[in-house]
């Protein structure tokens, strides 16, 4: 318990320096925001009354700490600079999207990751070992982007067309007007319209493939790497001697006592999947907070940007806390030895 | 290396494939000017401009959109690229050891600051954090994307080499060291560093393989070297255009395959490499 009051307490301040090293890098910007909106030629009246509005016109620590104070107690990142529009919106809805993405990639990473890596440890120095590390060593060492484009030629040269966006907009978007949250895939399952969750899966299926390599590889070569460690332990041994045969000793005893490091690594992976894939959504135009980002930089949208940033720096730091913390859990030796 | 490492290293034959593959690309790199056929940036001399034609035996990989010679792009890319990924390790390594040794050495608040500065750039996916620099320093060029990766790669560096030190801390022949009375900037630099050469090298090596995906994905962003830059991450930006078009498969295969095979062998070296030089994982 005192362990984990102590990370939650380290979190605080570290989220702090954050939003302040994002608070500098929206000024770092370069381009004037009014000019950009009004043009050279825009009336001096005009840009200062909208510097005025946008509160441009304060000192920098001014600004920054009224904005720290719209996320914390209002959630309000502030408005684009290009369409006035609320960033915490935008946010809420790429958020979904990538979350959504992120989780499908997991769903298909994880059970073959562990399953291959499990397969991988149990058949040592076999042919069979060498080519899964051999294909990991590939899937991690493939630019993201290009795997994502041989996909598309691959899919859409076997006639399969679901892309672009989230779902079949022409069919379905009256049905997710209705829709109370922005996890289109997720709602439609729990509201049963399974003609939605179809075009959905439809469409998210592609892009979690490419998604998904990395994550495999990782989980693959530490599940098998874990396993190879305690396979070889008296335990293991004596479960065979015992009559146990090779592929239960393998999975039932070996490879429980071997997820640890696994999980943590399904954690840490889940992390960096949910703050957003930046090449893999550009590829497949995902809009998730990766193509917002980037947009917002291409855009010199500073408040777009600060807010994207901040958002997937949080979502980093928090699910890595979720993560050391259920690893306490898992494990009660860490328990005891930290506290 | 002594004889007993390189015949570790030979005896790995996946780590001798990596640098087998290595080898052929630093060679392509070294002789582009001598065997490309073509100038990687300017139009194929003739009379037709010739956009986007069907390999042959004069262009072996066809020509792109601006009638550029490919297979001449790719040789010279291979030069680009490798130097982009060099030039940025090696900038990322000489910020990052004496940060990272400085931390694991003098430990106490010097080790906490650097701890949690790297915390915070941590907290942010590199991808991000590279797009960011480029935007700042607003201007196409290699050199942005030097700084860029570099920035990204220190880090993760900075943590390793700082684990480094602090495991070779531990050693009895430091101990020995400091009860001789050797002063202790002495033994960082004399005793500490070099025994700490082994695992910066596997880092480097496998660092260099991942500045090569993140320049490439930069590029991809658009915010890379300029379009007529013979670079792989550029050619194959230019080449996703035609993603579409199965005909024109020479635009899009070839730059990623390089950038793969590239990383590939940067991988399988540096993992014979750590193979060879760390005792404890030889079997």
């Amino acid at each position: 318990m005192l362990h984990a009051l102590r990370r939650i307490a380290l979190a605080v301040p570290l989220l702090l320096v954050v939003s302040m090293v994002v608070f500098v890098v929206g000024e770092l910007l370069p381009g004037d925001p009014a000019v950009d909106r009004f043009g050279e030629k825009g009336s001096p009246a005009a840009i200062a009354e909208w510097r005025a509005r946008k509160g441009l016109d304060l000192p920098v620590h001014e600004r920054y700490l009224r904005y720290v104070g719209g996320v914390v107690t209002r959630l309000d990142f502030g408005e684009s600079y290009k369409d006035d529009y609320p960033v915490s919106s935008d946010l809420r809805d790429r958020f979904a999207a990538t979350a959504e993405l992120a989780f499908a990639a997991l769903l298909l990473a994880v059970p073959a990751g562990i399953a291959a890596g499990t397969a991988s440890a149990a058949l040592r120095g076999r042919a069979a070992d060498a080519a899964a590390q051999g294909t990991a060593l590939l899937g991690v060492s493939i630019p993201v982007f290009w795997l994502g484009m041989i996909l598309v030629l691959a899919a859409r040269s076997v006639g399969w067309n679901h892309f672009q966006a989230r779902f079949d907009v022409r069919a379905h978007d009256d049905a997710v007007a209705g829709f109370t949250t922005p996890f289109v895939l997720f709602e439609s399952v729990l509201r049963g319209r399974f003609a939605v969750a179809a075009s959905c899966a439809q469409h998210i299926l592609v892009p979690a493939l490419a998604l998904a390599t990395i994550p495999l590889a990782t989980v693959m070569r530490m599940t098998r790497s874990a396993v190879l460690d305690e396979i070889g332990k008296d335990y293991v041994r004596t479960a065979e001697a015992k009559g146990v045969p090779r592929a239960r000793a393998v999975v039932r005893h070996a490879l429980r006592n071997a997820l640890m490091p696994v999980v943590t690594v399904i954690g840490l992976q889940a992390g960096t999947l949910l703050s957003g894939a930046a090449l893999t959504e550009t590829v497949f135009t995902w809009p998730g907070l990766g193509t917002y980002i980037v947009s917002a930089v291409q855009k010199k949208d500073s408040p777009a940007l600060v807010g994207g940033l901040l958002l997937v720096a949080a979502t980093f730091v928090i699910v890595n806390l979720v993560v050391d913390l259920l690893y306490g859990v898992l494990d009660p030796r860490l328990r005891r030895s930290a506290s | 290396m002594n004889g007993r490492r390189t015949r570790a290293f030979l005896r790995n034959r996946t780590a001798v494939a990596g640098a087998c593959v290595l080898a052929l690309f630093v060679a392509a790199a070294l002789l582009a000017g001598v065997l490309a056929p073509f100038d990687p940036e300017s139009r194929v001399p003739g009379d037709d401009v010739l956009v986007r034609t069907q390999p042959s035996a004069a262009h072996l990989l066809g020509t792109d959109e601006n009638g550029f010679d490919v297979f001449s792009r790719l040789l010279h890319g291979a030069r680009t690229s490798l130097l982009t990924a060099t030039a940025s390790i090696l900038l990322a390594l000489a910020v990052a050891v004496p940060l990272g040794a400085f931390a694991g050495w003098r430990g106490g608040l010097a080790e906490s600051a650097v701890m949690r500065a790297t915390d915070v750039s941590l907290a942010f996916p590199s991808i991000f954090l590279a797009v960011v620099i480029a935007a700042i320093r607003n201007d196409r060029s290699l050199a942005t994307v030097v700084y860029a990766v570099a920035a990204v790669s220190v880090p993760p560096l900075v943590r390793q080499v700082r684990a480094a030190v602090l495991q070779v801390k531990a050693q009895d022949y430091v101990t020995a060291a400091v009860a001789l009375g050797i002063p202790p900037w002495r033994i960082l630099v004399t005793t500490v560093l070099p025994n700490c050469m082994a695992p910066i090298l596997v880092l480097a090596t496998l660092g260099t393989g991942t500045a090569i995906l993140d320049a490439a994905g930069l590029s991809f962003l658009g915010l890379g070297p300029p379009p007529t830059a013979p670079e792989w991450g550029v050619m194959l930006t230019n080449g996703s255009r035609y993603a579409l078009d199965p005909s024109l498969w020479f635009l899009l295969v070839p730059p990623g395959a390089a950038i793969a095979l590239t990383v590939l062998g940067f991988n399988l070296f540096g993992d014979g490499l750590r193979d060879a030089l760390d005792p404890r994982t030889r079997v």
